[in-house]
């Protein structure tokens, strides 16, 4: 039988993020993945890195510890990450939005950002593009840019050659507890017995956590993204909108139109190759991952509004990735009562990009038995902070009502 | 032929299909993820096909699964999908 110290199912960021900061630490370690690196929710999203769309406290606290970490990793990585850091805006539409934004602005700064409100000339002056009609934006020069896959993929690269074995198109069939403590993982290739168990496996990690008994509540979140052509530089940074954050935090006080039902907010960005990435929704769909007219059509209708020049652009591609979203919108990270072993990270929704580097880094520092290098209390993201949860209830209001397999 | 075009449109050379393979690659999304080939404006129109070929020296041909096709068909401007709109 083949061992490993530790055994990461799932080849997303997280998994790979994970398996490079212990194999580097000098575990051995084993990615099991069902398909391919980067295949599901990490190779299906746009590439901001963003500060100004997490929560003031706990949540923006990891950002900033996470977005510190990016480019030592890409002195360290083979492959060109494409890290920048050209900051980010959020468009304000409405006088009622800047309300609410001042008032996010302000806690976000008592959490450490730099961040700041730009009247509408200011915002115009740094982002010539948008229309005429908005209100403001915010500013905030910490966010930064990556590439999703290639970022994945330099997780994996680094990972192996820190001696890590990668098993694609590898499928996770059981995994073998003795006397509460994790025992080996049963493969569709072989067991690999093992000391720890990562389950690093996003909207799928509720199906592995079955396996051990542990009811996990994360749920597809559907995000909706469209590729424009190849245009020369329009979008300087990240841009989304007010609406975005509301959508993301506050959906209640969306209202009940149909954008409001699909969460439709903008978040938009170039590529170094010249594409637009243009979002998104946030939609409750199940296990579906097919794009729809209807959300396409909501999402480039609200985006011509604040980039008229968009209307002029052609798109070429349009895909969906699903979110492993919480009750409370934070990862899910560390080891669970009960089951000696099994690690859980995951449910980072739409903010696994941005937090991978720190998530790796929080994880191999749990299963080496290292005092924690940040000063966040893990425990508050711990699995048991969603005890006398009804997660079934939980999964059906929101759309959700099985697990994909 | 190592530099010979495969994907002319994000120009991915046959060697960096080739490595993109021995990386573990297996499927025409694969390819894409790691080389980009097929993400261009003809969204793998000519490409898949070559690609597809080369993947079926190392993987059975029948198991080769097309990549999900996604909307639009072909590149349309913004402003064509929304004539009509309200406002």
């Amino acid at each position: 039988m083949r061992s490993s110290d530790v055994v990461v199912i799932g080849g997303g960021v997280i998994g790979c993020s994970v398996a490079y900061h212990l194999a580097k630490k000098g575990f051995t370690v084993a990615i099991v993945e069902r398909e391919d690196i980067a295949s599901g929710t990490s190779g299906a999203c746009d590439k901001a890195v963003l500060l100004q769309s997490k929560n003031p406290g706990l949540h923006l606290k990891l950002a900033l510890e996470s977005i510190k970490l990016f480019p030592d990793l890409q002195k360290e990585f083979d492959i060109n990450i494409q890290y920048k850091n050209n900051g980010g805006m959020i468009v304000v539409q409405t006088p009622q939005q800047w309300e609410v934004m001042r008032e996010f602005v302000l806690r976000q700064k008592n959490t450490g950002l730099e961040v700041e409100l730009l009247d509408r000339e200011k915002a115009l002056e740094r982002q010539p593009a948008f229309s005429k009609d908005i209100a403001g934006s915010t500013c905030c020069p910490m966010d930064g840019e990556v590439n999703p896959i290639y970022l994945t993929l330099a997780f994996k690269r680094a990972a192996e050659k820190h001696g890590a074995r990668i098993f694609l198109h590898t499928e996770v069939k059981g995994i073998k507890v003795e006397n509460g403590e994790v025992h080996s993982v049963i493969t569709s290739e072989g067991e690999i017995k093992t000391q720890f168990v990562v389950n690093a496996c996003g909207v799928y990690a509720p199906h592995i956590g079955r396996m051990v008994g542990v009811d996990i509540p994360i749920i597809p979140r559907k995000g909706q993204i469209i590729v424009t052509e190849p245009v020369p530089p329009l979008i300087h940074g990240d841009v989304n909108c007010a609406r975005y954050i509301t959508a993301k935090f506050r959906p209640d006080l969306l209202g009940n139109s149909e954008d409001a039902r699909l969460g439709v907010g903008l978040s938009l960005g170039q590529t170094e190759n010249g594409n637009l990435l243009i979002g998104g929704t946030r939609e409750f769909a199940g296990y579906d991952r097919r794009t729809t007219h209807r959300a396409l059509r909501a999402i480039l209708k609200h985006a011509a509004s604040l980039v008229p020049a968009l209307k002029d652009i052609s798109i070429i591609r349009s895909f969906a990735g699903l979110r492993p979203y919480t009750p409370d919108g934070l990862p899910i990270l560390g080891e669970v009562e009960g089951v000696k072993g099994f690690v859980i990270a995951a449910g980072h929704e739409g903010d696994g990009i941005a937090l991978s580097p720190i998530t790796g880094k929080i994880i191999s520092e749990i299963i080496a038995g290292n005092l924690p290098s940040v000063d966040i209390d893990i425990s508050k993201l711990s699995l048991e902070r969603f005890k006398g949860l009804d997660t079934n209830g939980f999964r059906q209001i929101h759309n959700c009502y099985g697990f994909a397999v | 032929m190592k530099d010979e075009y495969i994907c002319r449109c994000e120009e991915v050379t046959r060697q960096e299909i080739e490595e993109a393979i021995a990386d573990g690659a297996t499927t025409i999304s694969g390819i894409k993820r790691r080389t980009r080939a097929g993400m261009g404006l003809c969204q793998g129109r000519t490409c898949r096909r070559l690609i597809t070929q080369m993947l079926s020296k190392v993987k059975d041909a029948a198991e080769i699964t097309p990549p999900t096709s996604r909307p639009p068909v072909r590149a349309i401007k913004i402003g064509e999908i929304l004539e009509g709109e309200d406002d």
